[in-house]
């Protein structure tokens, strides 16, 4: 019983530092961005590259990482997906290429075997009787953390009114003089970096290879489309509803039916009510 | 008028050059490239039939593709029907998985029909991996018979479909049911108001599409004598599109040949190996860029303004 509430709070916060991103760009910037995933395998490749490769110490490979896929989301962000801002569907067209350029990077240069990345604990606890390794409690730690961190910057700072000024009504927001091309940038940049630190930290428990980057799209639209498309609230949310009920099925079937839940609850979702727990608008 | 006959003029022109390449050179290899690159016109038609009149994009062809070679593998192995029973099942299957998926997300707005293709693509990749006792896991399902012993002979058998089905999308596109796809694309609240029942066109229009690129499936499992895990592939997805792009978005018969020209050219790439999806990738991304109307369609059309200017003139 407290083994179903450790490990589906330990996958509930890998999803929700996936999804508060995916969801914020979209929320912001109306950039549905299916690169994300590459950011999350960036991040842990680029965690590899640093500590194992250039032998860094982790802490700071691990900054080193996060900044540099904050800069690939800007570029991205700035070179490929603002002039087809137009078209959504351009803005899914070039965000899919983009996932494939970077997944045939990363094979080309790092090859399809599993890599290791090291993790920042390597102790175990044992909780209530239930041995648990130190990175999954510390990945579960910073989640909250970041998460409440990103919640009270929004709330609470200059920046962040802008930008839920911006999610609220992007032309209203520019006529009262908010730099919207300028805070889109900030918000992929933060985006892309807490994507990027979800792969760091699940990736000593999880496989770290080129294609790792596809299934957390496919969570995140998930948990997206539960939670509504834009909400914070609710991804967050609905990242626990994921993140539990895979755990639930793993321990009461298989782990071999895990991988469906998401895709299910998306179609169901869609059907009982497409704009989500707390989507605004009916399916936009 | 005029173009009409210089359409089918070019049309019969392209059937008979494929249909000659391989009497003229007779080599086993060549044959083989090209079988595979009509499969793939098979699928990129049948995309640009559904997203490309409707502008719903399609992120998850590869899962119709998938499910008809698997159901083609399991009839053929599991249950040892005959080859031919696979183009059938297959289509079914397929059409059952466009309304498992349509039906949810087509009446919506907004891009959850795009995104919903591309997660059950994945997962059913997933799935077959997961489930490698009955799926054979990474290495598929081994020993499928081919449809047709001769490999020239088979390579005619899809050619002929190809041509069947291309000529038949390109008839209903250019009905009155390819005017209300159209429309949609144009403007889904107009249609709804001018009293059309949008959500059906969709949804129909997916299921066509399906069940055609199941047959195509099918045929691919038939021809390699195999299946694997890869057809569920996303790269398999934006393979397709690339051709779609390439060849002209909604004019159905560019898709044909952006099919063909890409893998004729892959096959000139072979030495770049491993290169290969980044370059393919890469090409998306300069299309979406630069050439948005694609390649072949738009040289067709300027070839046929020509034409048709001179025997205008000439009259």
């Amino acid at each position: 019983m407290l083994e179903i509430l450790i490990y589906g709070a330990v996958s509930s916060a890998v999803y929700a530092l996936l999804a508060v991103g995916f969801t914020l760009i979209f929320g912001v910037a109306r950039i549905l961005n299916l690169a994300h995933g590459s950011f999350y395998a960036l991040g842990a490749y680029g965690a590899y590259l640093f500590a194992v490769v250039m032998k860094l110490p982790l802490a700071l490979a691990a900054a080193c990482s996060i900044a540099l896929v904050a800069v690939f989301g800007v570029f991205m962000e700035r070179v490929l997906v603002r002039p087809m801002r137009k078209s959504q569907l351009a803005v899914l067209m070039i965000t899919l290429a983009v996932s494939l350029v970077v997944e045939q990077a990363l094979f080309l240069t790092f090859g399809s075997e599993y890599r290791n990345v090291p993790a920042f604990v390597d102790a175990k606890f044992s909780i209530g009787g239930v041995d648990v390794a130190g990175q999954r409690l510390l990945t579960l730690a910073s989640g909250v953390v970041l998460i409440g961190a990103l919640w009270l910057f929004i709330q609470r700072s200059r920046l962040g009114s802008a930008i839920l000024a911006i999610s609220q009504d992007p032309d209203a927001a520019r006529y009262m003089g908010i730099p919207t091309d300028r805070i889109f940038t900030v918000v992929m940049a933060m985006s892309a970096a807490l994507a990027a630190t979800a792969g760091i930290l699940a990736g000593p428990f999880l496989s770290v290879q080129p294609g790792m980057g596809l299934l957390p799209i496919v969570k995140a639209f998930a948990i997206v489309v539960v939670g509504g498309l834009g909400s914070i609230p609710g991804s967050i949310l609905a990242a626990l509803m994921l993140g539990y009920a895979e755990t639930l099925v793993g321990y009461l079937f298989s782990t071999s039916w895990t991988e469906i839940v998401s895709v299910l609850a998306t179609l169901l979702m869609l059907i009982v009510r497409p704009a989500g727990i707390f989507g605004k608008r009916a399916a936009f | 008028m005029f173009d009409r006959r210089i359409d089918l003029a070019g049309a019969a022109l392209f059937v008979a050059v494929m249909a000659l390449l391989p009497l003229m050179f007779s080599n086993n290899y060549l044959i083989g490239v090209l079988t595979v690159s009509v499969i793939y016109g098979l699928w990129s038609v049948s995309w640009d039939f559904m997203s490309g009149l409707t502008g719903r994009e399609n992120f998850g062809h590869s899962l119709f593709i998938g499910v008809g070679a698997y159901t083609a593998g399991f009839l053929n192995t599991a249950w040892g029907l005959p080859a031919w029973w696979s183009l059938p099942a297959a289509m079914i299957v397929a059409a059952v998985f466009a309304l498992a998926v349509g039906i949810p997300t087509l009446r919506l707005k907004g891009p959850y029909f795009a995104l919903a293709m591309l997660s059950t693509a994945v997962i059913m990749q997933r799935l077959m991996l997961i489930f490698w006792e009955q799926t054979g896991g990474e290495e598929g399902i081994n020993g499928i018979e081919p449809l047709i012993r001769s490999q020239l002979g088979f390579y005619y058998f899809a050619l002929a479909v190809l041509v069947a089905v291309t000529a038949t999308l390109v008839a209903i596109a250019r009905s009155p049911w390819g005017l209300i796809l159209r429309a949609i694309r144009g403007d889904e609240a107009t249609c709804q108001a001018a009293g059309l029942n949008v959500t059906f066109y969709k949804i129909a229009s997916l299921v066509i599409s399906a069940a055609v690129a199941g047959a195509g499936g099918a045929m691919y499992a038939h021809y390699q004598l195999q299946v694997s895990p890869q057809v569920f592939a996303v790269v398999m997805s934006i393979t397709i599109i690339t051709m779609v792009y390439v060849g002209g978005m909604a004019s159905i018969y560019g898709p044909v040949g952006g099919a063909i020209l890409l893998v004729l050219l892959t096959e000139l790439l072979r030495s770049f190996g491993e290169w290969r999806l980044m370059i393919y990738s890469c090409t998306l991304i300069l299309i979406l860029f630069f050439l948005p109307e694609g390649f072949i369609a738009p040289v067709w059309r300027w070839i046929r303004a020509r034409l048709g200017a001179r025997d205008g003139a000439s009259r």
